[in-house]
């Protein structure tokens, strides 16, 4: 009787443990596409020259730039994407 | 600094030559893109420095030089740190980059910072600037590029922190690598900072404003009394040249009230030549000894 107590406790503290990591990693994702978000809004502000916007002092670009290769490629990314700005949204949420 | 055609240069060559008449080590540099120099002393001069007179050396700053360089060490960094630098077809934006405004003051900065590093022995330093607009743009560079590096350092900060967070709950690591972006930040903002401090300190530069006893030249040497207040810095000096015997000057000294303000005759021959430039400081030395001497006494570098 101890022991099937005992099982049953193990089960429902391990379903609360992959419910607590289920729900940090969707937090975690959350951040992490605010993060790619602030990015791309650096690689904008920084590198917006190249994509035709406006921008900082071209040596603040230039002196930048060759450490920002990953927002040069977020940026490219985020302007194939840039038409379906909602869609991408809703994933990060999660809604269909 | 002042209105094209003043005699900035001469003014600047003239500067110099009496410095090292008096024994200092003098370099004159010209960081104007429409050189003079080499016409003053009819000598060839280019960016190494050439003897133009005793104690007295003379270079003139390519700006194109300067900027195909700096474009160069660019390129080449990005070469070095990027995995697929063709897929962003980068040579085609670096073709044009060249003309980009903003270079040319940026090359100027750039010349002047090896200059001041390279030849920090020299006694004196003399710059000749070119005219308002570029020189104002040339000094105004560092405090613009710290709004918008500040600016940027800010939304780094943010990104960092943000980074972190995410490192520490997926990978449980507890040291995160230096952000390469946030350390370059901090360098020019260091570089920027320590420029702005030089051009803001009357005791390392002392920056003259060469005008003539007109209106139009007036008018625009208040604009750049304007210009440089609302960036920190102050004149050190007002050259009045081509002073002649029926020059008004109540408006001059009403407008420049309480700076040191040194008055040039002017010369029924033109001021080319060793020679020349030497028997013009000789027979006005009288009139040229008061500021300059003044500005000795305080030690200029």
């Amino acid at each position: 009787m101890i022991s099937f107590l005992k099982r049953i406790q193990c089960k429902i503290t391990d379903v609360c443990k992959i419910g607590g990591e289920i729900g940090r990693s969707k937090a975690v994702e959350t951040i992490e596409s605010e993060l790619e978000e602030m990015e791309n809004i650096f690689g904008v502000l920084v590198l917006g020259s190249f994509v035709g916007m406006p921008s900082p002092p071209m040596q603040i670009s230039l002196d930048l730039m060759p450490y920002m290769e990953k927002e040069l490629l977020l940026m490219m990314e985020k302007v194939d994407t840039a038409n379906e700005p909602i869609s991408q949204l809703f994933s990060v949420f999660d809604i269909d | 600094m002042g209105k094209g055609g003043v005699g900035k240069s001469t003014s600047a060559t003239l500067n110099s030559l009496f410095l090292a008449q008096r024994g200092f080590e003098v370099l004159i540099v010209s960081l104007d893109p429409a050189h003079n120099q080499s016409d003053i002393f009819e000598k060839d001069l280019s960016d190494k420095p050439k003897q133009v007179a005793p104690h007295l050396k003379a270079i003139e700053i390519d700006q194109d030089h300067w900027i195909k360089r700096y474009l160069k060490d660019v390129h080449e960094q990005i070469r070095r740190t990027y995995s697929y630098l063709t897929a962003f077809n980068l040579e085609k934006y670096f073709k044009v980059i060249k003309h980009s405004p903003g270079l040319e003051e940026y090359a100027l900065i750039l010349a002047f910072k090896e200059i001041n590093r390279k030849f920090s022995k020299m006694d004196f330093l003399v710059f000749d600037m070119a005219p308002t607009a570029l020189s104002l743009k040339f000094f105004n560079l560092p405090t613009l590029s710290l709004i918008w590096i500040n600016h940027l350092l800010a939304l780094r900060k943010e990104i960092i922190k943000k980074r972190e967070l995410i490192t520490k709950v997926r990978l449980m690591k507890k040291e995160i690598e230096t952000d390469k972006v946030l350390s370059r930040i901090q360098d020019s903002i260091q570089e920027y900072t320590t420029l702005k401090g030089l051009f803001e300190d009357p005791d390392l530069t002392k920056i003259n404003l060469v005008l003539n006893p007109d209106q139009l030249s007036l008018a625009e040497s208040k604009r750049i009394v304007e210009g440089l207040g609302a960036i920190n810095i102050s004149l050190s000096q007002v050259i009045v040249n081509k002073m002649q015997e029926n020059s008004s000057m109540d408006h001059i000294n009403r407008e420049f009230k309480g700076i040191p303000m040194l008055k040039v005759p002017f010369s029924e021959t033109p001021l080319i030549g060793l020679d020349v430039l030497t028997k013009f400081l000789d027979a006005n030395e009288e009139k040229l000894m008061e500021q300059p001497l003044q500005i000795l006494k305080n030690g200029v570098k």
